[in-house]
């Protein structure tokens, strides 16, 4: 009874363990998003507050004939406007004329006058004559607004910082409260794990592990007793021919298929060893495992961004209500969340079709799309399924170039079935080649190319 | 006070020892066969084929027990099941229809039971129009060219819905085209009233001769002539359509369009025709059922088909949509266990004959007689 | 005299804000239908059956809004619908007739009895999809509206269940106001709006859509059919049996025959009619299906003597927007908002031409 308990305690903690993760990432995700609400905020204050200063000096400068941008700007802006109403004017009286057969020269001479009449009267408004006691009034009154401006201005910048500071330190007090609490729960961890011994384990650099995996359908052996490691940081490469078995053995390991015999172990984002045959399909993204379809498996009815969002979906921490009330959490985890998709589509320079509907767009750009939906998950494994399937050379050579960077700048390993020998060849750094659903090589791109075997599986054989 | 006889109890347990040894036996003998799924079905249909004759069985004692000695209650159930007999044919007919348009157009039709309502009442009207005009005809002859007019106009009405309405439509998804036949039923049940009048319109008997009498099984029955002659209809109807399923060319292309109608219609198989057909025959079948129905409710009305139309969507789901066979199977089933229950549980037959199914359904999601389609990923 | 520009611009933006608020629409859509009811009490002479149609109408788009939750988002097709709005009219009916329960106790016994229905339908759906689904949920309402009839002693059976007006507000039974039901409704009518609009736009949504279009897809980005098919099944449930309880304290009257297939059927229309994943949509159709017909057509004494023409009308409607407008009455609307748009520019840049003369 008590191992089992013991079990129950352990996984109880683990699972804390990670929200309290998720947590701290979401404070740190949240924290710029904020800062940069306030300073948004006070930055418009602000300047509304300047306006509104100009407005009060304006009328003494006027008095006083001093010709400050603002002024001039305000006159300006008047200016064009009566320019605008008599260009206008002009236009209409000389098309009323041509559709009349008239001359328009004597409309055209009195609308002239006219419009010469309103910019005196504007020109009278902003320069009237000046005198010395006006230019007294107006710098002493300009001291004084600017004083106040000055001051009210410090303390806008100056509740803006401490703001900043308080919701830094907030924020800092949170994550060190979680850190705290995720090493007090981690000490108890070690407690309990210590009593029991290690369920599995796996070499230092390897991520998943098959073991003698079998998997038949009615008679047919679709898979037949395979085994290999994926390496931490590789592209690792399944090849095979038609109906080798390669999707099968994507679909054992990610639960849509139950195989028949063997293991499968993983080491998940939080560096514990789990048995995958434990897990239910809709689990397995929650380990660090994503995978994609051979055909897109885009939602239509969504732009690119809310399709990533999609994939994020695990990593929320609000509720069905919070979304039913749209709480402030979901919103803020809307932003954060946003933001991250953002910049995984600039990243892989998909930003020009952000907001875009994916209905229409070319299979390149939706492949990458799924793509760049894989990233938003933070996974550890990245499982595709022929990504090149469909597409021309052109994008093939784009599509190696992105599992690369992927690859490299997101710390991931990548786990490939394709056909086309050419991008294998060039992206993986280990291949393993199987025909009926047994193993035939594993090596180097070089090895597996020399491999007599694997030319003979390809070539039909003598 | 519900269950005195305890025959609810008998059930419920039956029910939990048959799911209790099928678990067990998933558990501990299906694991060894070499073939591990074929197992499992066969030991679920043996299941429920025990389990429903489990009912029979109780029904059986449970009328033997409330009946007075004198009266056999093997008898008084065979009469019962008899009396079923027009009810059988009529939901046979609008079945077959009702699957033939599921195969050819994956799509449930709704107004499969308006359009043979239609059909009645052209019967009707017709049949209103030889007792006044040729007073010499006999019933039988008036009532069997009506109702062949009858069929006509529901085949010429299926043949319009299929090809000038359904063709032209721009949503061609499932869920849009029984939208449609929908559609269809609020217009029609709103046009028969201006079209046909407000009167009384009633459609008489095949024949009004004595009831049939004979011994089966050492057991007195009787049968009406005229759920006799609707059962010969309904035969000699079904068995020209199978026939004409399996052997014709049309037959062939039905059954090419219902596994795929892309590749069928690549193939050469006219599929416009095929499932403009299929409309028309389901209409045909339809109208028959609903003139063969129409003396039991003695007029027609425009809620006549209705209760028909729910049964046979049971019985094409209970019998499984991919075959015609099971569908059948079950036509047979449903009004008998109606009939029966409504011995044992008066007023609640309909729902509990409808539990049952959703039941059957809940273990066997393709029907009795379908089979798993395995899922790609 | 001088226009401070920025501060215009400040409250010209203010006013974007407003009317481009998401929820702008709603309160506008309950706003009107507030006045058709503040009217009548102002002494405008609007008859009691057009007020009734929009009572009864708004009651609907409730139970069409959870509908289209379950087909437009959830991909699930079910015409299990007029069940549970005869469910909630019934729990209402018994609770106040036999134990003067509150009303407000009622609506929380109808949403746990939602919960505990949607989940059994739930699950029904994890094991049968598509068409045999909407079959099935079909027997499951068949079978209800059996036990409608036949429970006498819950149901009253075939003569139907009557409040006369009486409802249990807090403790005692009063007789209640229609015009007061009526506001009510509005309101409620408003802020299940707002919940179906958060419900689409948060993951939740996304969760229905990408189940919808793909469920290997879905679980692979860690959607739970389980969780998100039942969760479908109970907020649609809640809906309808919410709109059941409103629809019994304005009636006061249920019958077995109101809650048939018919019901059901009336109500895919509307969703399909008006577009299934719009509000709006969803708002347009249920007047065109139910508003139309009760509010508008009942008016004229030729439609009165002859109902059949008003449900031919209903049907066409139904035929030709699946046939001509896939996508619903909304975007039938939408394009012709854009093209009379477009129009009206074109027309003014002639009148421009025509006044000022061509550029150049």
């Amino acid at each position: 009874m008590v191992p089992i308990i013991n079990e129950l305690l352990i996984t109880f903690h683990e699972k804390r363990i990670n929200s309290i993760k998720t947590k701290i990432n979401f404070n740190e995700n949240y924290l710029p998003i904020k800062l940069q609400n306030i300073t948004e905020k006070s930055e418009k204050k602000i300047k509304f507050l300047t306006l509104k200063a100009q407005e009060r000096i304006l009328p003494f400068e006027i008095a006083a004939g001093v010709e400050s941008d603002y002024l001039k700007g305000k006159y300006n802006f008047h200016l064009d406007k009566i320019n605008d109403k008599y260009y206008w004017k002009e236009r209409a009286v000389k098309a009323s004329a041509s559709r009349k057969n008239l001359d328009p020269k004597d409309q055209v001479q009195t609308l002239l006058e006219e419009k010469n009449l309103e910019i005196k009267k504007l020109n009278n408004i902003y320069f009237p004559a000046t005198s010395n006691d006006a230019k007294t009034e107006y710098n002493n009154q300009k001291a004084v607004i600017e004083n106040e401006l000055n001051s009210k201005v410090s303390l806008i910048t100056e509740t803006l910082n401490k703001k900043i500071a308080v919701t830094e330190a907030l924020t800092q007090s949170k994550i060190d409260k979680l850190i705290v609490a995720k090493a007090r729960l981690n000490e108890k961890l070690e407690k309990l794990t210590s009593k029991k011994e290690e369920r599995y384990s796996l070499d230092q650099d390897v991520v998943l592990s098959i073991k003698n995996l079998s998997m038949h359908f009615g008679g047919l052996k679709a898979v037949d007793n395979l085994s290999f490691d994926v390496k931490e940081g590789e592209i690792f490469g399944l090849i095979g021919p038609n109906g080798a078995g390669k999707t099968t053995v994507f679909n054992c390991i990610t639960r849509f298929y139950r195989p028949n015999s063997g293991e499968m172990y993983f080491k998940n984002i939080y560096g514990e060893v789990v048995h995958l045959n434990d897990k239910q399909v809709h689990n397995i993204i929650k380990e660090g495992i994503v995978r994609t379809f051979q055909n897109v498996e885009i939602v239509w009815e969504l732009n690119v961004v809310d399709n990533l969002l999609v994939a994020a979906h695990t990593i929320y921490r609000s509720g069905f209500f919070g979304h039913l009330l749209n709480s402030r959490l979901l919103r803020q985890e809307e932003k954060v969340m946003r933001k991250k998709a953002e910049q995984i589509l600039e990243d892989l320079s998909l930003g020009a079709y952000k907001y875009a509907y994916p209905l229409g767009l070319p299979y390149g750009i939706l492949k990458k799309i799924e793509l760049a939906r894989t990233l938003m998950a933070n996974p550890k494994l990245i499982i595709l399924d022929e990504p090149a399937a469909g597409l021309n050379d052109a994008e093939t050579d784009d599509l190696a170039k992105i599992i690369k960077k992927i690859q490299k700048d997101y710390n991931t390993t990548i786990f490939l079935v394709e056909h086309d020998m050419g991008l294998v060849m060039e992206i993986c750094d280990t291949v393993c080649a199987i025909s009926f659903g047994k193993k035939l090589a594993m090596g180097t791109p070089k090895e597996i190319q020399n491999s007599k075997i694997v030319q003979e599986a390809y070539l039909g054989g003598e | 006070m519900f269950d005195t006889t305890g025959f609810w109890r008998d059930i419920i347990l039956s029910v939990g020892i048959l799911f209790i040894i099928y678990t067990l036996l998933k558990i501990f003998v299906f694991k060894r066969f070499k073939n591990k799924d074929r197992a499992k079905e066969v030991g679920l249909n043996i299941a429920l084929v025990l389990g429903i004759m489990y009912l029979f069985l109780r029904i059986y004692i449970l009328i033997d027990f409330n009946l007075p000695d004198v009266i056999p209650a093997g008898n008084f159930m065979l009469s019962n099941i008899l009396n079923q007999t027009l009810q059988v044919s009529v939901l046979a007919l609008a079945t077959t229809g009702i699957v033939l348009i599921f195969k050819t157009s994956t799509t449930t039709n709704f107004a499969q039971g308006i359009i043979a309502t239609f059909g009645a009442f052209v019967a009707a009207k017709l049949i209103q129009n030889f007792t006044l005009n040729y007073t010499e005809m006999s019933v039988t002859t008036a009532v069997v060219l009506s109702m062949i007019a009858a069929a006509i106009t529901a085949f010429i009405i299926g043949i319009f819905v299929d090809s000038v309405i359904i063709r032209n439509s721009k949503d061609k998804t499932p869920v849009g085209k029984q939208m449609i036949t929908m559609g269809l039923v609020l217009v029609l049940s709103g046009a028969m009233p201006l079209i046909f009048g407000k009167i009384l319109l009633p459609i008489p008997k095949l024949s009004y001769a004595p009831n049939i009498q004979f011994t089966f099984l050492g057991a007195n029955l009787s049968i009406t002539v005229h759920a006799f002659y609707a059962l010969i209809i309904t035969v000699v109807l079904l068995t020209i359509l199978f026939t004409a399923l399996r052997f014709t060319k049309w037959g062939l292309g039905v059954r090419a369009t219902a596994s795929n109608e892309l590749v069928a219609s690549m193939m050469g198989v006219n599929t416009k025709i095929i499932t403009a057909m299929s409309w028309a025959i389901a209409g045909f079948l339809g109208a028959v059922a609903a003139v063969l129905l129409t003396p039991n409710a003695t007029n027609v009305s425009v809620g006549l088909m209705t209760p028909t139309q729910v049964n046979a969507f049971m019985a094409a789901i209970l019998g499984s949509f991919s075959s015609f066979l099971g569908p059948l199977v079950a036509t047979v089933l449903i009004p008998v266990l109606t009939g029966l229950l409504s011995l044992v549980v008066p007023l609640w037959q309909n729902a509990v004959v409808y539990l049952i199914i959703l039941a059957i359904v809940l273990v066997k999601p393709m029907g009795l007689f379908g089979k798993k389609v395995a899922k790609k990923v | 005299m001088i226009c401070k520009n920025e501060v215009c611009n400040d409250r010209k933006a203010k006013i974007h804000q407003i009317t481009h608020h998401p929820y702008f629409g709603f309160f506008i859509i309950t706003f009107l239908m507030l006045m058709v009811q503040l009217l009548r009490v102002i002494g405008v002479p609007i008859s009691i059956t057009l007020l009734r149609a929009f009572g009864i109408t708004m009651i609907y788009i409730i139970v069409a809004l959870g509908f289209s939750i379950l087909l437009g988002y959830a991909g699930l097709a079910s015409l299990g619908t007029a069940g549970f709005v005869g469910i909630g009219t019934y729990l209402l009916g018994y609770f106040t007739k036999n134990f003067g329960l509150s009303i407000f106790l009622v609506i929380v016994i109808s949403i746990l009895g939602a919960i505990v229905i949607g989940g059994i339908v739930g699950f029904i759906s994890l094991r049968i999809e598509g068409m045999y689904l909407a079959i099935i949920t079909l027997g499951l309402s068949e079978i209800l509206n059996e036990v409608f009839k036949n429970a006498v002693s819950i149901t009253n059976g075939t003569n139907g269940l009557g409040l006369n007006g009486i409802l249990v507000i807090f403790k005692n039974p009063v007789v209640v106001n229609h015009n007061t039901i009526f506001i009510a409704t509005a309101i409620i009518m408003f802020f299940m709006m707002v919940l179906t609009l958060n419900i689409i736009k948060s993951p939740t949504g996304r969760a229905f859509l990408a189940m919808r279009n793909s469920t290997s897809a879905a679980q692979a980005m860690g959607i739970s059919i389980l969780k998100y098919r039942l969760l479908a099944f109970v907020v649609s449930t809640v809906y309808a049996m919410l709109a059941g309880v409103i629809y019994m304290s304005y009636i006061s009257f249920s019958i077995p025959t109101t809650w048939s297939l018919a019901f059901s059927l009336n109500i895919l229309a509307a969703v399909i009619v008006g577009g299934s994943q719009s509000i709006y949509g969803i708002v347009l159709g249920t007047f065109m299906i139910f508003g139309l017909n009760l509010g508008v057509l009942q008016q004229f004494s030729f439609f009165q003597n002859n109902p059949a023409i008003s449900v031919v009308f209903n049907g066409l409607l139904i035929i030709l927007v699946i046939m001509f407008y896939p996508g619903g009455l909304i975007r039938l609307v939408n394009t012709t908002y854009h093209k009379l748009k477009k129009i009206v520019l074109k027309l003014m840049t002639k009148w421009r031409v025509y006044r000022y003369g061509s550029d150049n």
